[in-house]
């Protein structure tokens, strides 16, 4: 692989607050109040973006070429625009990409969902295959408990670490000022919860929320050029897993392992060098299963992570308290951002200078982006 | 520097009017595999793929690319989804040509399709207005393109039998076509006397509509030549939005299309594209729209487009042919079309047109479009 020799950074990244309902706010309002708080603060007007990507659903917005209603609170108008519909890592993917072959300099990656306007079973359920898998009534839930279950056998972890990892992204949801939380339920409370498709319960899967986030990417040459100090990408990947989850490796996330690997390899770095990771999942076995695919964590080893492993896992939160479907992995961009900038608030990390990003979609986690992250 | 980028294989299934014995992921496959027998590889030598559709309301499967990766083997690869209305085959070009500009990715395969006997097609797009302010209104895509053309008519004086020479000469060229299956000659008068169906839309301004799929394979220049077909270089290309609704907007030239030409232009050289481009292929929704594209892509001047048409220049014998492969008269699997263009125009810069190659092309522009009338793009290819 042959990459220039220009890096691509990180400029600024905004989001609105994530919470179960905006009843407020439309779609527009929400898409446009993450734009405007990227570039507040910035050298940046919207004049100086090349070129925008982003990431919805025509499904979950009940809309066709739903971007085509939105164009103008992103501050698309008169500029290349292009809908990634998949997990908003992936419109970093395709911004990161752009600016490294040297045709564009700054770019604005945007992911919004409304899944309390939406109709989420459908969303899930007209993503299975038609023939054989939707007739039986798989979805994302029923498909994540097979998995878990699946891990649960293969590697003898007991079901109660579901209930801890959920118990640590809640608490820290409720130290972000991001995340709209109540009051955390207690690991008491999650292993309690009803159960929804066993072996994962209610509080082990994730909670959707609504929200939108945007993330402003720069070329080196006018990061150096502003005098910036940018999070730089140090490397990505992607892959995507096989559909039919009866081909699948039982238990893992093949997928993933490719990202992930593809990532490192082209940063150059190692797996000891992460100091924090911003995970998806929707749902903790998904968590684990993720933590391990991305080897952070030897296979069946990933609740330990969540002890003092040297590795902060989920310092926003992550997706459990706190799932905006395709925004999901943009939000976790923007959080390890901030964590390395220093500017996360509440749930800051003490200096951390390599962060890895996980976003993931489809039915049982099919398909995954992952980015690292990192500071001069 | 950025990576040169150029089309090494491609492929496209025969058109049809409605595809009774395959699914959509096996209509895709078809596609996909010509494509890699065109560059004589199989998808172990791709790197990543890029899967290309119309709306998903079209044919009622969520994210189809989840469901795709397994009748293509391109699991454990990167495989992204860009759709952008009617122009996503070329959208999905649009990011295949950054994955390998980039470096990070050699060759990428992009497949772009839609099987629109599947779905209800004009109710799909009427979802795209506005909830509260414009689907009361709606009665799909037509109706609203009627607007643009009757206002062409009322500013330029542009007629219907303009637009119908457009109609005539496609769907004459697309008998030529082996993928095409609409091929039936027409005149000017059958066009004037077609049922009108949002005036002056008339029955026969209309493409068809069709199951169909296209797939093509975009590699890193250097490779070019050392493997796969004979290379079509893409040496400028562009996709620029319009965020405006229709009552704002300039109807008479479509501004997305001439910063989308401006920003192709300036990536080719391309200085006097009328003299400099051998071929056109560009992406006609409807007759009238290939003469606002003419003045769009600056092949004549603003408003000149019912006389360049007149003129004969864009026939096939014509100075600047436009559509040789018939354009979306033939066929129109919508989601594939922007890629069906590249191809035809990658086929006609290498000479692998066939029937309907323009004698020694080299030098081909691509235009193709999306959206609600709103988002533009257009490429120039040379061997």
């Amino acid at each position: 692989m042959v990459l220039p020799v220009s890096r691509v950074g990180v400029a600024a990244c905004g989001q609105t607050v994530l919470s179960p309902s905006w009843r407020s706010a439309q779609h527009i309002e929400l898409i446009y109040d993450a734009v405007r708080l990227t570039l507040v603060g910035t050298p940046f007007t919207i004049a100086d973006v090349d070129f925008v990507i982003d990431c919805g659903s025509d499904v979950l917005d009940g809309r066709s070429i739903s971007n085509c209603g939105f164009l103008g609170a992103m501050g698309a108008h008169h500029k290349e625009e292009s809908r990634v519909e998949d997990d908003g890592l992936f419109g970093v993917f395709y911004a990161w990409q752009k600016i490294l072959s040297g045709h564009s300099d700054v770019g604005l990656v945007i992911a919004y969902s409304k899944p309390s306007e939406s109709d989420v079973d459908m969303f899930w359920a007209t993503q299975t295959e038609p023939f054989f898998q939707r007739p039986v009534g798989l979805d994302n839930v029923v498909a994540s408990a097979l998995q878990a279950q699946q891990y649960l056998e293969r590697t003898g972890t007991s079901h109660e670490a579901f209930a801890s990892v959920a118990a640590h992204d809640w608490a820290n949801a409720a130290s972000n000022p991001r995340v709209d939380v109540e009051r955390a339920p207690t690991e008491a409370e999650i292993a309690a919860s009803a159960e929804t498709a066993p072996p994962l319960t209610e509080a082990t899967i994730s909670r959707y929320v609504d929200g939108a986030a945007a993330t402003l990417l720069v070329s080196e040459r006018i990061a150096r050029k502003l005098r910036l100090d940018p999070v730089w990408i140090l490397g990505m990947g992607s892959a995507m897993d096989e559909h039919m989850l009866g081909a699948r490796e039982p238990g893992v996330l093949a997928g993933c392992v490719n990202a992930g690997d593809s990532a490192f390899r082209i940063a150059q770095r190692d797996r000891a060098e992460v100091d924090l990771v911003e995970v998806s999942a929707p749902s903790a076995a998904g968590e684990l299963m993720a933590l391990e695919a991305l080897g952070l964590a030897a296979d069946g080893e990933g609740a330990s992570l969540f002890a003092d492993s040297g590795v902060v896992v989920n310092p926003s939160g992550g997706a459990l308290p706190a799932d905006p479907l395709v925004a999901t992995g943009l939000i976790r961009f923007d959080e390890a951002a901030l964590q390395l900038f220093g500017t996360a608030g509440g749930v800051q990390v003490d200096d951390p200078r390599v962060a890895l990003v996980h976003g993931s979609s489809g039915v049982g986690m099919q398909n995954t982006c992952v980015a690292l992250l990192g500071v001069d | 520097m950025p990576h040169e980028v150029a089309i090494i294989g491609a492929g496209q299934t025969h058109h049809a009017r409605r595809r009774v014995d395959v699914d959509q992921v096996g209509l895709a496959r078809e596609a996909v595999q010509r494509a890699l027998d065109d560059a004589n590889m199989t998808i172990a030598d791709i790197d990543s793929v890029i899967v290309a559709t119309g709306p998903v309301l079209f044919a009622a499967v969520n994210q189809p690319e989840k469901w795709l990766v397994d009748a293509i083997g391109a699991h454990g690869k990167p495989v992204m989804r860009i759709t952008s209305g009617g122009g996503t085959g070329f959208a999905g070009a649009v990011g295949a040509f950054y994955q390998v500009a980039s470096g990070v990715a050699e060759k990428v395969l992009v497949v772009a399709y839609d099987k629109l006997s599947e779905g209800a097609l004009q109710y799909s797009i009427s979802t795209l207005y506005d909830p509260f302010w414009g689907r009361d209104f709606a009665v799909g895509i037509m109706g609203f393109s009627a607007a643009y053309w009757r206002a062409r008519m009322d500013v330029l004086g542009h007629s219907e039998e303009a637009a119908a020479l457009v109609s005539v000469k496609n769907r004459r060229n697309a008998i030529l076509n082996p993928y095409a299956h609409m091929k039936k000659e027409v005149t000017v008068e059958d066009v004037l006397n077609s049922k009108p169906l949002a005036w002056p839309i008339k029955f026969l301004d209309v493409p068809p509509i069709s199951d169909g799929a296209a797939a093509a394979i975009f590699a890193r220049g250097d490779l070019a030549g050392k493997v796969g077909a004979p290379p079509a270089f893409v040496r400028g290309i562009a996709y620029v939005a319009e965020a405006e609704n229709g009552p704002e907007r300039r109807l008479l030239q479509s501004e997305p299309l001439q910063l989308a030409a401006r920003q192709a232009y300036r990536m080719a050289g391309i200085v006097n594209p009328r003299r400099e481009f051998d071929v056109v292929e560009l992406q006609e929704p409807y007759s009238y729209f290939e003469l606002s594209y003419y003045e769009g892509l600056g092949l004549c001047a603003p408003g000149g487009a019912a006389e360049l048409v007149g003129s004969g220049a864009t026939q096939m014998d014509g100075d600047i042919p436009v559509n040789p492969s018939g354009g979306c008269m033939g066929a129109n699997p919508i989601g594939a079309v922007g890629l069906v263009r590249l191809i035809e125009a990658a086929w006609q810069v290498t000479g692998r047109a066939g029937d309907h190659q323009i004698d020694g092309a080299r030098s081909a522009l691509v235009q193709s479009g999306g959206g609600w009338a709103n988002l533009r793009g257009a490429a120039v290819l040379s061997a």
